[in-house]
């Protein structure tokens, strides 16, 4: 039985896609993380308190994520509610990881899929958007989101300024007043990119016949009903159809997700009661009412008329992002406007053991922290990854592009391109999926 | 760019992609540099001939190895870029019996690279001619090593880039650092009861951390003044700076120095991946 195998390029981490052919046709299609470091195992018996130090390393890409989600499980266990001062500071650098994120995902991920092209650092992107310098506009919206993340975290990755019980400091008007600047021209060419992108993600359609044609599923997230929010206390979960709603905090994952162990690869999947489950910004785009910003909101709106709600096809997805991006630079100039620094910015704490179960709405999805802390020292620790959550659907929609480019006759070479679009679809981190 | 432009490769072993996050945040590179191979931004299925390799994260699995041994003989010169590369980084706090034996059973799994029983710097296995240290390094550190760094000027220790005064009126009786909730402004996070070890760490971040009112963790490794001396002179020395700004006591601090998250990085020099290496030259520090 030959065995097709893809290597994964412009994804974060180590994974690849193997394909069995049988007679002429497909018969599995399987996603496998190839590394493994063992963050589970290699934290046990770490003090509680330098968690937030050391779980950023799970994932560089994602570590803003990792360090929130890592002190609001302490302060969980310890029985803490930060400051509203250190929450904005906290949603602001989250705002940051987001445009950070989506604009890789979108400009440095896909973009040379729509451009045909193998990068948009490469000599020959060079010449395919020379008259658009969209590499370098490109680079200029991700920085902004960098600079977010330090200015709000500290450092722009492995962030040290969320601590238990707050953040370390408030931000200068100065340094804000630098980065607002930054961010308000970054607003503009990310409309402008958008734009491109979403015109030339329609040409991709027209080429290759379909925005994805998986079949739907459920969507979970974790962003609150009314606008996005990134630090919200409960999943939530919808139906294929859009109609029924379930809810729960993160502490009750384990009743409402049934978790997976793969023997071809070193991350588990996730299911909810046995249905394929997807996260990351498809998820949030259609369980949201707005996004609450009017730029954002307009291209919800755009996207909602041209594909409803909710939305399935898979490379909806990175249109999804598009959105966020956008929303995302928004929401951090509104909350830059009011102010960021003061007194109250942390309070003391007396740590205590127990568990502690921290969430956050990362890029791609709700990441739980869930700790058992016993002599304030690490005893259990469990990291609930978003890419996780996709894992079905990503090997779903790999056994759908099979069944679509390989014949009894033929192997469509469109097949390797597919193959990159739907895993980028879903914007998998392996860093973190395998931990 | 021109033909004759620098030929650079990235090949990432187990490890976070911070570094190469990093990288992508120093853009200058763009316009000069010919980046060949880079599996996060590029997609290329294999390392070309190139002029320098940077390679970030520890060889953990097999995979890693065979990676490592293949791409460095088509490089000229060959840099280990970060905590992982240089000293196997966080992975190495599962150097431990029972993390060990989970690591080489995983019976489960059969399709995957099999895990070596430890994560080793990549110079246990090859020649590097360069280390550029740092959880991760800045973008500033890694144009620097990308051009010339004889011209990189640097700070000798992160205290000197961090801006916070040491005063002689607050001398802290424990290290109570975070939980005080609060971090005063301008003054030095030890005379505030933090475990920073900004005094012996080697400088060239601008000291991101402690400016932010987070105590350094010595991501960058010992100051050139400690660096082939081993681990028990870093911590001599850091003593040191305690008694004279503080009255914690000696084994308080002893034990917040052999913390985990100070361990990921305190050997990172001199003893790392056993006893029987000579420390790595400073020439070849950045």
């Amino acid at each position: 039985m030959p065995t097709l195998t893809f290597p994964l390029s412009r994804i974060e981490g180590h994974a690849q896609v193997t394909i069995d052919v049988q007679n002429g046709r497909p018969v599995s299609a399987r996603f496998q993380a190839m590394e493994f470091r063992g963050f589970e195992y290699l934290v046990q018996g770490v003090p509680a308190e330098q968690m937030p130090v050391i779980v950023p390393r799970i994932c560089g890409v994602c570590s803003t994520a990792h360090h929130v989600a890592a002190v609001r499980a302490l302060e969980d266990a310890f029985g803490l509610t930060p400051p509203p001062l250190a929450q904005t500071i906290r949603e602001l650098l989250m705002l940051g990881q987001i445009v950070q994120n989506q604009a890789t995902s979108l400009f440095i991920f896909t973009m040379p899929d729509r451009l045909g092209v193998s990068s948009i650092f490469q000599a020959d992107s060079a010449a395919a958007d020379a008259d658009q310098g969209i590499a370098s506009r490109a680079l200029r919206v991700r920085r902004a989101g960098t600079s977010l993340i330090s200015l709000a975290g500290g450092q722009f990755i492995h962030p040290i300024k969320a601590i238990v019980g707050g953040v370390t400091s408030g931000i200068a008007p100065e340094a804000a007043e630098v980065v607002r600047g930054e961010v308000e021209a970054a607003l503009g060419l990310a409309c402008e990119l958008f734009d491109i992108y979403w015109e030339m993600s329609l040409a991709l359609r027209d080429r290759i016949g379909t925005w994805g044609d998986d079949e739907p599923a459920c969507y979970i997230a974790a962003t609150g009903e009314d606008a996005p929010r990134y630090t919200d206390d409960t999943i939530r979960v919808m139906c294929p159809d859009g109609c029924c709603h379930e809810a729960f905090p993160a502490r009750d994952f384990r009743k409402h997700l049934d978790f997976v162990e793969s023997e071809y690869s070193y991350a588990d999947a996730t299911s909810y009661r046995g249905q394929v489950i997807r996260a990351n910004s498809l998820a949030r785009a259609n369980m949201t009412q707005a996004m609450g910003t009017p730029l954002a909101d307009g291209y919800l709106e755009r996207f909602r008329q041209a594909f409803g709600r909710p939305a399935h096809g898979l490379l909806l997805f990175d249109l999804a992002r598009g959105i966020e991006l956008v929303y995302a630079l928004e929401r951090a100039l509104e909350i830059m406007a009011g102010p960021l620094s003061g007194e109250d910015t942390a309070i003391p704490y007396t740590p205590r053991d127990g568990d502690g179960y921290g969430m956050v709405e990362a890029p791609r999805g709700p990441l739980i922290h869930h700790y058992r802390i016993e002599n304030q020292k690490i005893v259990q620790a469990e990291f609930v990854i978003p890419t996780v959550h996709n894992m079905l659907a990503i090997e779903r929609a790999l056994r759908v592009v099979a069944a679509r480019y390989i014949t009894g006759e033929s192997i469509n070479m469109e097949l390797e391109r597919a193959v990159g679009r739907v895993v980028r679809a879903f914007d998998p981190c392996i860093a973190c999926a395998t931990h | 760019m021109p033909e004759e432009a620098v030929r650079f490769a990235v090949l990432q072993l187990s490890g976070c992609a911070g570094c190469e996050v990093s990288l992508l945040n120093a853009e200058e590179w763009i316009e000069r540099y010919r980046l060949m191979y880079m599996p996060l931004v590029v997609s290329a299925y294999d390392v070309p001939p190139v002029d320098i390799l940077l390679v970030s994260g520890g060889v953990r699995t097999d995979e890693d190895l065979y990676n490592l041994r293949r791409a460095i003989p088509r490089a000229k010169q060959v840099v280990a870029v970060g905590t992982c590369a240089i000293s196997g980084g966080v992975a190495s706090l599962g150097d431990r019996d029972e993390v060990r034996q989970l690591f080489l059973t995983q019976p489960e799994r059969r399709h995957v690279p099999r895990m070596l029983p430890k994560c080793h710097p990549i110079d246990a296995f090859v020649e590097v001619g360069r280390y550029l240290p740092g959880c991760p390094p800045t973008p500033e550190l890694f144009m620097a090593a990308l051009l010339d760094p004889a011209d990189f000027k640097a700070s000798k220790i992160v205290c000197q880039e961090c801006g916070r005064r040491k005063v002689r009126d607050l001398r802290p009786e424990h290290l109570v650092g975070l939980r005080q909730g609060e971090v005063l402004p301008d003054i030095c996070l030890i005379n505030q009861g933090y475990f920073c070890v900004g005094s012996s760490t080697r400088g060239g971040c601008r000291a991101p951390c402690p400016r932010g009112g987070h105590p350094c963790v010595g991501c960058r490794g010992p100051s050139d003044v400690l660096i082939d001396k081993g681990s028990t002179e870093w911590l001599a020395s850091i003593q040191r700076v305690f008694q004279s700004l503080t009255d914690v006591p000696a084994a308080e601090i002893e034990q917040a120095a052999r913390s985990p998250q100070m361990a990921l990085f305190l050997f990172q020099f001199s003893d790392y991946a056993g006893v029987d290496r000579p420390p790595r030259p400073k020439e070849k520090v950045l």
